[in-house]
């Protein structure tokens, strides 16, 4: 509680990023803002205030503030975070808040991920493919609790799109899934009930787009507010890559690519 | 037919990919992607414990050019050195080639990072210490693996030309191969400026390398990636510092410090 005394003493500088699509004729700008601390003070609070006493036309978004909608990502000091979950006392004091990367700007701090996530999940057909058609009579097939768990793991992604901003390689290649789309995939591999094989994701995974294209910078594991296990997951993708490649004819498939 | 929960805001006729018929280019394509992911993993690998064969080679000139000269000698003999200079040349041109495949993109990521800061310069005057941007670690590792590779390619090809006449013609030195006199003298000559930085880069691209292949693989997954970091860090300092040491006797500015053990032992 140490915190509690200084906190309130400091008066933090905001530096956002300020640019509205609609009024092209004003150039992208940082436009700082000054902010007494209070205790416990969440980047959420913070640009609420700014919002209400100092500039109502600062464009950002909120809806859960609990860190579970995943539309408050943004680069804190140049590090993509949720600002519901992120204390100002974590920070110094100056605090410069920029729009995540690699999505469509809406402005200012406001960004569009529902396009890119939309468009990975149309991909990687994230819904469970099933065997046979749903019997609603039938009763449910029983599962390992450790493979639940497994899934239930996976399902944990809040889509914030932190771990695409912080990525390199989705920053150059739109087409890349990213750690969010590896993590969708993985997820499906591993269920029981999807009808997919490793021949059926081999063509869209092992692939430049897919896994491939991930050269390992691991930010997205370093940024993912949730603490999803994504290097795990993209090792795990391109062993199963291997696994299929290698498999059923694939090595021969294999050579003779080698050989032209 | 599956239902996509995203069906309200995606077109209805999505293809369902358990009765798509298989797509031959697709696979190939996939097919090509790990083979190539594959050649540029395991020839990095393999250049990288090659170098560590390497360092062991050369620094055989701690023991006095006389322990050099039989190890070259007793390595040519048996026809293993000439083959290999060959062999690590194709390698590392496949490694030049199938890493490179990932730069491109990198220049177009310099460019648009090169937008974002040139945005950043409207700002207004700010406090020294407003700029706490903490570089996000095994990214900035990855361009700079980029970047020593580039020298790499430079630097290296120029030192197998070298080490090609060695072993192939009687340019330099007495007979045919690799001598210690004829290296001590070109190293001694300036050539260690050369050495020096082409060491450098080789030691920190081939540790970095070794790691990212580690985690991308899952291969350390039992080893923390904080162990296999240490790992990492332990493997460069200590190879570059037996480098540099080598190096500094292969100039000719110390004596070799392990010439005892071969006077002793005639
Ligand atoms: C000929 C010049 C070279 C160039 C231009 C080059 C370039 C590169 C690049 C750009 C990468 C990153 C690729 C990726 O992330 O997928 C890479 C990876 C790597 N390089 Fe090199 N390199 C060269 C020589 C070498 C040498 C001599 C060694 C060994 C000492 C080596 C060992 C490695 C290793 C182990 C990797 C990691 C492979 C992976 O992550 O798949 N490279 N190289
Ligand atoms: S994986 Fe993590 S960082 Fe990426 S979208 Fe999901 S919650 Fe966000
Ligand atoms: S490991 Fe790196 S390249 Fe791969 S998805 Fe994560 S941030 Fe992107
Ligand atoms: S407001 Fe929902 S995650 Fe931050």
């Amino acid at each position: 509680m140490a915190h509690e005394s200084t906190d309130a003493a400091r008066t933090l500088t905001f530096e956002i990023f300020r640019f509205n699509p609609e009024q092209p004729e004003v150039e992208p700008h940082l436009q700082s803002f000054e902010l007494d601390e209070t205790p416990y003070m969440t980047l959420f609070l913070a640009l609420n205030r700014i919002r209400e006493e100092q500039d109502p036309s600062l464009q950002f978004d909120f809806a859960c503030r609990s860190a579970v909608c995943g539309s408050c990502g943004m680069l804190v000091n140049g590090r993509p975070r949720l600002a519901c979950n992120t204390l100002t006392r974590d920070l110094p004091d100056v605090i410069r808040l920029h729009p995540l990367p690699a999505f469509q700007l809406i402005g200012d701090l406001s960004v569009d991920t529902g396009v890119w996530f939309r468009e990975m999940h149309r991909r990687v057909e994230s819904w469970v493919h099933e065997r046979a058609p749903f019997d609603p009579e039938a009763p449910e097939e029983r599962m390992d609790d450790e493979l639940a768990q497994a899934i239930y793991e996976g399902e944990r992604c809040i889509e914030c799109g932190c771990c695409v901003a912080g990525c390199g390689v989705a920053n150059v290649n739109p087409r890349f899934v990213g750690a969010a789309g590896m993590n969708r995939i993985a997820r499906f591999m591993t269920d029981p009930r999807d009808a997919r094989s490793d021949e059926d994701w081999f063509d869209v995974v092992s692939t430049e787009d897919g896994v491939f294209g991930c050269v390992g910078l691991m930010a997205c594991h370093d940024v993912c507010p949730k603490g999803l296990p994504l290097l795990e997951v993209y090792a795990y993708l391109r062993r199963r890559m291997l696994g299929a490649g290698l498999s059923r004819g694939g090595s021969n498939e294999l050579l003779q690519i080698e050989a032209a | 037919m599956s239902a996509s929960p995203y069906d309200d805001r995606v077109p209805r006729d999505l293809p369902d990919l358990t009765a798509r018929p298989a797509v031959p280019s697709a696979r190939s394509e996939a097919l090509r992607q790990l083979f190539y992911e594959l050649v540029s993993g395991v020839s990095g690998g393999a250049l990288a414990l090659f170098m560590w064969g390497h360092m062991l080679f050369v620094a055989s000139i701690l023991t006095g050019e006389r322990g050099f000269d039989w190890l070259a000698e007793g390595l040519e003999k048996v026809y293993v050195a000439q083959p290999t200079v060959f062999a690590i040349a194709l390698l590392f041109l496949v490694q030049a080639v199938m890493a490179s495949r990932k730069i491109p993109a990198q220049l177009h990521e310099r460019r648009k990072m090169r937008e974002i800061a040139a945005q950043l310069k409207q700002k207004p005057s700010l406090p020294a210490n407003a700029l706490r941007l903490k570089p996000h670690l095994e990214s900035m590792l990855w361009l700079w693996q980029v970047r020593t590779g580039m020298v790499i390619l430079v630097l290296g090809s120029f030192h197998m030309v070298l080490v090609g006449i060695d072993v192939l013609t009687p340019l330099f030195g007495e007979r045919t191969g690799i001598e210690a006199s004829s290296s001590m003298a070109r190293v001694g000559a300036g050539l260690w400026l050369l050495y020096a930085l082409l060491l450098v880069c080789v030691e920190f691209h081939a540790s970095v390398g070794l790691y990212r292949l580690a985690v991308k693989w899952g291969v350390g997954s039992r080893l923390s990636r904080g162990t296999l970091l240490t790992l990492e860090r332990v493997i460069f300092v200590s190879f570059l510092g037996l480098g540099l040491f080598t190096l500094v006797v292969l100039a000719g500015w110390i004596d070799p410090p392990l010439a005892l053990l071969l006077e002793s032992s005639p």
